[in-house]
Order: C-alpha cells, then structure tokens, then sequence
C-alpha cells in the first residue's frame, strides 16, 4: 500500500496541472466553439466559410500535432510557457468539436424563437444573445460533458511538450522508480476520479438548467 | 359599434405586394388603419393572410408598395426594421413563448433588453400586462407548464409589454383546442374595448362577428371585399366572400362521407 500512497502524493502537484488545463482548454473551446457555431449557422458566407474550414481543418489534425505546432511555431513569435500554448493549443482543437455541437443545439431551437424576438425589435444579434444562444447551450449540455471528459484525457497529451501534468510526472516515475504499472495505474486512477467528479458536476448544471419543450 | 371619427391612421397600406421568388403571394393590397380599429382579415388558407400580417412589421419585406406607421414610411429604405417591430406587438399562431424564460420573464425580456428599462419598472409593467391577460397568478412558471390557452395569453402580455401602437394577431387560437380558444378571445375582446388597435387574422368567425369593426375578406392574395361584420356576414356582395361564408359557417368544408340516413 506505501508505495501506491507515495506515489499518489508524486503525482499530485499533477493533478492542478491537469485539472487547469482542462478547464483552459475547455472554457477557450467554449467560446470558439460558440462564436464559429454561430457564425455557420447565422453567418454571412465569409464567416461561415471561415468556420467551416476551421472546423473541418482542425478536426482532421491529431491532437498532438496541433499542441506541436503551437508550442514551436507560435511561441517563436511570442512568449507563451508550454503550459499555456499547451491549454491553447487544446483549446482550439476542443473548439472544432464544441463548434459542432454548438451548431447542432442551435439548429434544434424552433424556427419560431428567432422569429418572436425579431417580433419584438430585437436586433437579430440580440436575439441569438438573449434568446437563441441560452437555449442552445441548455440543449448541448449532454453532448458538453462527453465533450469535458475527452478534453480532459486529451490533456495528457501536453506532456510532450514538457507541461508537468499528471501524465509528465507519471512517466518520470515510473522512470525513476522502474515501476510503469504502479506509475501509469495511479494516473489512471486520477483520471477516473476526475472524469466522474467532472461529469456529475455537469449533471448538477444540466438538472439546475433544463429546460422543456 | 364603437365611434370612429375620421383620424389619422395608424397604419396606411399602399400597394403592398409580396412575392415569394416568382410566385406572388401578396398582390396589391391597400388599406387604412385607425386607432382603436379592429381589423379581422378572413379568407382560406393560402391566400397570403399570414404573409400580409407578417409584412407589415416587415417580418417579410415587402416585394413593393409602402406602409406608413403613422407618419413615417417605415417601408422607405434605411429605416431600421428593430425601431419598427417594437411599436408593433405580435402574437403567432405556435405562441412562441421563449422556453428557457418565466412567465414573467417572457414579458420582461423584450422591455429590459430592447427599450432599456430598468429591470424593477419592467416588472411592474409586466405584472400590469400579466393581470389584464389574467395570468399574473403564474408569473413564475415556464412555458411548458402552461396550457395552450394560457401560452397565448402570455404571448399576448409580452406583446403589450412593449406598449405597441398596433397589435398583429396571426391565427392566436387556430392551434388550441377548442375548449382553450375562450379565454384567449375574451382577453382578445377585452383589449378591442379598451380601445386597442388590432389587426387580426382568424377563423373565428363569431369573434369576428362581434369584436371587428371591419372585416377584410382576402382571396388569391387580393381584398375580395371588406366592410364592417354586419353587412359581410349578412350580405356579402362578391360571389366568393358568400361561398367562403358558407362554407365556414356551416363548419364543415369536408363533403359528408357516406350520408348515414
């Protein structure tokens, strides 16, 4: 057992790491996604066009190689630690698949939605602010938390720029110690308990904010 | 009948036409508006009723013609479209509450977000409107816990929330259940006597019958004919409005299937 507990506290600092990461990549993919969601479905063809391609593109790359180019590519032009371009560079891959689900909540709100808050004088960007956009979000919560819990394991994937996450320190002790299924299991088991502390987080959100049709 | 004095009107129609690509839906249709008038367009589906209604709040734009909401052409190029809808309420057929909004809510949004008033005032307004449509009682539910009838009267509210100089009701009550469309009317009713200018495409002939100051009966996107209720229902003079009549009146436009004697 003292060996699973001394690795546990090894890989602890990991854990807010991670846990940052995440939600950085999440909330940035958030508003990516909702900005390009908007854009397909309500856009002139310039945006959409822009959305698409950003979209289509971004989905097509691997992960991996989107958090490479970042980190060598753009941080030769600016400052950004690998922590950041790593979250960023999560971020914006998360955002092609929150686009998608944004777009897909948005096109399930009744036409007639749309149509009441013009009704009123609202300006159509108002109307997507105010009306169409809260019920969208309400809608793609289910998908949002499929969507939280592959951000959250693709975070590992920062480790190969050097971020001391979970998966970092993971692969450094079991290095040190020679011992991969003990280092490699206990992440493991960081991974789960954050994945369903996450997820029921979520629920909580869903259940508060449901809305019936 | 109530007094019409011969004033401004409110809304001025001229030469209105509509076009949906090259089928025309809205043909030249003309016609005034007074305050406190209440208009009911008649007519069977398809003949641009809907389409007439929807253009005058330039939810569609017009192909041609003008409309003049009092003084001002709001038809005329460059007038912003938002600054024209919010003078006008309008009420749809599918109610169109917004879901993720109380009652209340519902009301308010439009008072807070497009006019800009402070959120204690729009409540105040709002619970006003509530308590004319009778749905103050359920101010914090949501849409979905409402009835039909209770929907409409709320969509009723919102639109009088933002204090319009002329309601547009398209079909309130032609997808509620019979026993619904009651409440929805007298509440309609009631706005007419309080002198509320309304323009209101139905079915509902009794109501037509008894809250209309005048009645437009629309064919192939044309006024057929218009007048006030007493003479359309009693003596039309066009050939259609008196088969249309008939045929509503009568309350069944299916033929009789296999006369069980």
């Amino acid at each position: 057992m003292t060996p699973f507990v001394t690795m546990l506290q090894f890989l602890l600092p990991g854990l807010g790491v991670t846990v940052s990461v995440t939600l950085i990549a999440l909330g940035l993919g958030g508003c990516i996604g909702a900005l390009m969601a908007v854009f397909r479905v309500y856009g002139n063809p310039v945006v959409k066009g822009l959305a698409v391609s950003y979209s289509v593109v971004v989905r097509a790359v691997p992960v991996v190689v989107i958090i490479f180019i970042l980190f060598f590519v753009i941080s030769a032009f600016i400052d950004l630690s690998p922590f950041m371009s790593g979250a960023i560079a999560l971020g914006f891959a998360s955002g092609a698949y929150q686009t998608e689900i944004f777009r897909g909540a948005i096109l399930s709100i009744p036409q007639g939605q749309m149509t009441a808050a013009r009704g009123i004088g609202m300006s159509k960007a108002k109307a997507i602010r105010c009306i169409i956009l809260p019920q969208a979000f309400r809608v793609a919560i289910p998908s949002l938390i499929n969507e939280v819990t592959l951000v959250l394991k693709d975070s590992s994937l920062v480790f190969v720029i050097g971020v001391p996450e979970l998966m970092r320190r993971a692969q450094y002790a079991s290095a040190s110690t020679m011992e991969p299924l003990l280092a490699f299991g206990t992440a493991a088991c960081f991974y789960i308990v954050l994945t369903l502390v996450l997820s029921r987080l979520l629920e909580t959100v869903e259940k508060r904010f449901a809305v019936q049709f | 009948m109530k007094d019409k004095p011969m004033t401004r009107p409110v809304l001025r129609i001229e030469n209105l036409c509509k076009s949906f690509g090259a089928t025309p839906v809205v043909r030249d249709v003309s016609f005034d508006v007074h305050p406190s008038e209440v208009i009911v367009i008649i007519g069977s589906s398809g003949t641009g009723k809907s389409t007439l209604l929807q253009c005058l709040n330039l939810l569609h734009r017009p192909t041609s013609g003008r409309i003049f909401l009092e003084d001002q052409e709001i038809t005329a190029s460059g007038m912003n479209e938002d600054t024209v809808r919010r003078q006008m309420g309008m009420v749809f057929q599918e109610f169109n509450l917004f879901n993720h909004l109380t009652v209340l809510g519902n009301v308010t949004v439009g008072m807070t977000k497009v006019l800009g008033m402070p959120a204690e005032d729009a409540e105040k307004k709002a619970m006003n409107e509530l308590e004319r449509v009778g749905m103050a009682d359920h101010r914090h539910k949501y849409p979905a816990q409402l009835s039909g009838g209770q929907k409409q009267r709320v969509g009723i509210a919102r639109a009088l929330g933002m204090s319009p100089k002329v309601m547009l009701f398209d079909e309130p009550t032609s997808a509620l259940d019979p026993e619904l469309t009651g409440e929805v009317l007298t509440v309609m009713q009631k706005l007419a006597a309080e002198g509320m200018t309304m323009i209101i495409v139905s079915h509902e002939m009794g109501f037509a019958r008894e809250a209309a100051d005048r009645v437009i009966f629309m064919e192939n996107g044309r006024i057929e004919e218009q007048g006030p209720p007493d003479r359309m229902f009693t003596h039309p003079e066009s050939e259609r409005t008196r088969k249309f009549l008939s045929i509503i009146t009568t309350g069944n436009t299916d033929p009789p299937i296999g006369k069980a004697t």
